[in-house]
Parts: structure tokens; sequence; C-alpha cells
């Protein structure tokens, strides 16, 4: 009985956890975020990569840094368990393998041109476009969950939905994109700054 | 004249068996096979891998869960987690789980298919053994091709080779508590090479 008790209430408190917001929280919410996307310049911050896989005892754990300068410049880097990185730059990515260099020209790549808007938009929590994605938005302890669920049914066979977590101030502190297997790859962000001065020589490779 | 017995002596070399041409030396049978690399049930396998295949080059990384005795999980994802395949190798059943619509071709899957089952395939019967310095060198049958375990007592090296030709090449390195920290798997027919660098915890 105490069991039930207990199941009951780790339940009840699971579930309000996470609360549908009304259609004025979630206005408030989507408008925060793009007034604080619009007037971000640039971001710097770390990272924690989670990559689920649910045959896995663990999950696989990957950190790095990014960096960002509007309007398209981006630098994913990876430094731990490994060093790779990948640098959205003038119409190309430059991937660096462990000193490996490699770059793919991104202007005749559709596809890499979608994942280097897609980065920049998921960073910064400003996906609200209805017509890419199906949106639902949730209170989540203080912050804000929302769900973004692409429309794509080619795109939605890669990423069913992300997850992205805001904090009060609208800024993203976590991106889970969920497959459709269920695994998942979760970037949990600390140390973020906006709007300081970066100097270009973080964008090379 | 002089000519045919050049010939003579290349079609003889040229058709010497693999073991010959090697310069192994028959040897008594010793005990049978046992892979210990990816045994482990309760170890998930993280490698970061490279990949030259041709001349493109690409990584990402490469899991491997034993989930049951003769059953095991193989994943390839990006740096950045995206999925690129999901195999089941389960008894004798094989099975894609996933795999990206790009690399979705049936010779490409067969290869790996063959390379990652010589990985996983944990006990195989010695049919010849062979000495060659300090190793010993056992033969072997998987799926009807013809392998050469080379061991120092582990398992530093496979060779799948036809009567006399190598075809693909394992080469385990850094060895420590059952892990292969290094693995190299090299194509001689086609154009491939896995490079596989344990990153795990």
């Amino acid at each position: 009985m105490r069991k039930l008790v207990y199941i009951l209430f780790f339940t009840v408190f699971a579930v309000q956890a996470q609360t549908p917001m009304n259609s004025t929280e979630a206005m408030t919410l989507k408008s925060k975020v793009k007034a604080l996307a619009t007037t971000t310049k640039t971001i710097s911050s770390d990272f924690v990569q989670y990559k689920h896989l649910d045959f896995l005892d663990n999950d696989i754990e990957t950190s790095g840094k990014l960096a960002f300068k509007a309007p398209d410049l981006v630098k994913w880097e990876y430094v731990a368990p490994f060093k790779y990185s990948v640098l959205f730059k003038d119409e190309t990515l430059f991937i660096n393998d462990e000193g490996n260099k490699s770059n793919v020209d991104i202007g005749s790549n559709k596809m890499f041109k979608q994942l280097n808007k897609l980065i920049i938009s998921s960073v910064k929590g400003d996906m609200f476009d209805e017509a890419e994605f199906s949106i639902e938005y949730f209170h989540k302890d203080k912050n804000s969950l929302v769900y973004f669920m692409p429309k794509d049914k080619k795109f939605a066979k890669y990423i069913q939905a992300f997850h992205i977590t805001f904090n009060s101030k609208g800024d993203v502190i976590e991106v889970k994109m969920l497959e459709p297997s269920q695994d998942y790859t979760k970037i949990v962000f600390s140390n973020k700054v906006l709007n300081q001065t970066l100097d270009n020589a973080i964008f090379t490779n | 004249m002089r000519y045919l017995l050049i010939s003579i002596c290349f079609i003889f070399f040229g058709c010497a068996s693999f073991p010959k041409k090697n310069n192994f030396v028959a040897t008594t049978l010793t005990g049978n096979i046992s892979n210990p690399y990816f045994a482990n049930p309760n170890q998930d396998y993280i490698y970061k891998a490279n990949i030259e295949v041709y001349d493109n080059a690409f990584g990402g990384i490469f899991i491997v869960k034993k989930i049951g005795d003769q059953h095991h999980r193989i994943v390839f994802t990006t740096e950045m987690g995206n999925k690129l395949f999901d195999f089941t190798f389960n008894k004798d059943d094989f099975t894609v789980n996933y795999i990206l619509d790009d690399l979705n071709k049936k010779i490409l899957i067969n290869v790996l298919k063959k390379d990652f089952k010589v990985l996983i395939t944990e006990h195989l019967i010695a049919e010849k053994n062979y000495v060659i310095t300090d190793e010993i060198i056992k033969k072997t049958s998987l799926d009807n091709k013809t392998y050469y375990y080379f061991e120092s007592p582990e398992i530093t090296k496979i060779i799948r080779a036809n009567s006399h030709k190598e075809k693909v090449r394992f080469l385990f390195t850094d060895l420590n508590d059952n892990i292969a920290q290094q693995i190299e798997i090299i194509h001689s027919n086609i154009k491939l090479k896995i490079n596989l660098k344990s990153i795990t915890n």
C-alpha cells in the first residue's frame, strides 16, 4: 500500500513537472524567444552531448564548444573524448577530424544548407515556423519546453521531434533530437554567453 | 627456354597456397579460436571511426553491444549523433534496423556485414594450425570463407584469403583487458579502409 502511495505521488509529481501552456503563455514565450534571437549577434557556449541508444547501458557522452556569429558563421567543436570540428563559413563546410581537414561546398548542397540553418535556429531556439513544424508548448519546472515536430515526411524519417528547453530569459539551455526509434541526441548548454565580441580567429578550421 | 622456366616458376609461386606463400609452417592443433574483443555483455563498446572508401573519407562513432549469446547490435552514427546504420546480428540472422538512404546499397551492406561478423564472432573451430616465428596461426571458416587468426597469444591479426591471396586484413593493437583500443580493417581488392579507435569510458 505504501508503495502504491509512492507511485501515485511520483506519477502526479511527474505530470505536474510538465504541463501544457495556454495560448497566451505560448505567444508570450514565442515573442520572448524571437526578440532574444533577433538581438543575438554572437553566442559562445560549452556543451555536453548525450547520445542515447536504448540497447546501451550508458549514454555516449561527448563535449565541446559552440561559437556563432550572425548571420551564419557557426563553429561546432568536440573536444573530448576526441577532437572534431565543423565550421560553416562562406558557403563551405570545413571539417577538422583530429587534424585531417576536408571541406564540402554547401552552395550546391541543399542538405548542408538546411543543416546550417537548423543548427543556428535550434541554438537560438527560433524554430517557430508553423509551416515546417507542428508545435506544442509546455511548462517544465521553472523553464519552458517546446516540441517541434517536422511536417516534412522525409525530414521526419530522421528526426521525429526537437524538444527545446528555454530558461526564463527565453534562451536555449537544452536541445533534444528524437529519432522515430525513440533513440535521441541531447545537447545541454553551459557557460553560454551572448553578444560578446568573438575574434574571427575562432572561425578558422 | 629460360622464359619458359621463369614462367613456370611464376605459375608455380603464383599458384602456391596462401600459407605456403607466407612461409607458414604446419603444426599440430592446439585448441579452437576464442575472440574476446566484443564478448562482454556488460560493456558498451564505443569507437571513433574513420572510413576511407575510394577517395572519400568520413568519420563517425562505431558502437557495438553484445545483447545475448551470439547476438550483437552494431550502430554507426555521425559525430553529431545522426544514425547512419543500425544492424542486428543474431546467430545466423542479420537485420538492417536502419540505414541512411544514401548508403542503402546491397553491395555495401554485404561488405560491412561480412567484416562486422568477423569482429563479433567469438568461437570458431580451428581446422589447421601453423607457426611463423613466435605466432600461432589458426585456419578456420566463417560463412564459407577462409580466415587465418594470428595469436601471440592474443589475437593480433585476422586475414581473410582465398586459396592464394589475401582479401581483407583485420589488425588489433593496443590490447587492454580484452578491449582492442585500435582496430584496422583493410581491404585489398577494393579501396576500403576502416579505422577504429576506442573511446570507451
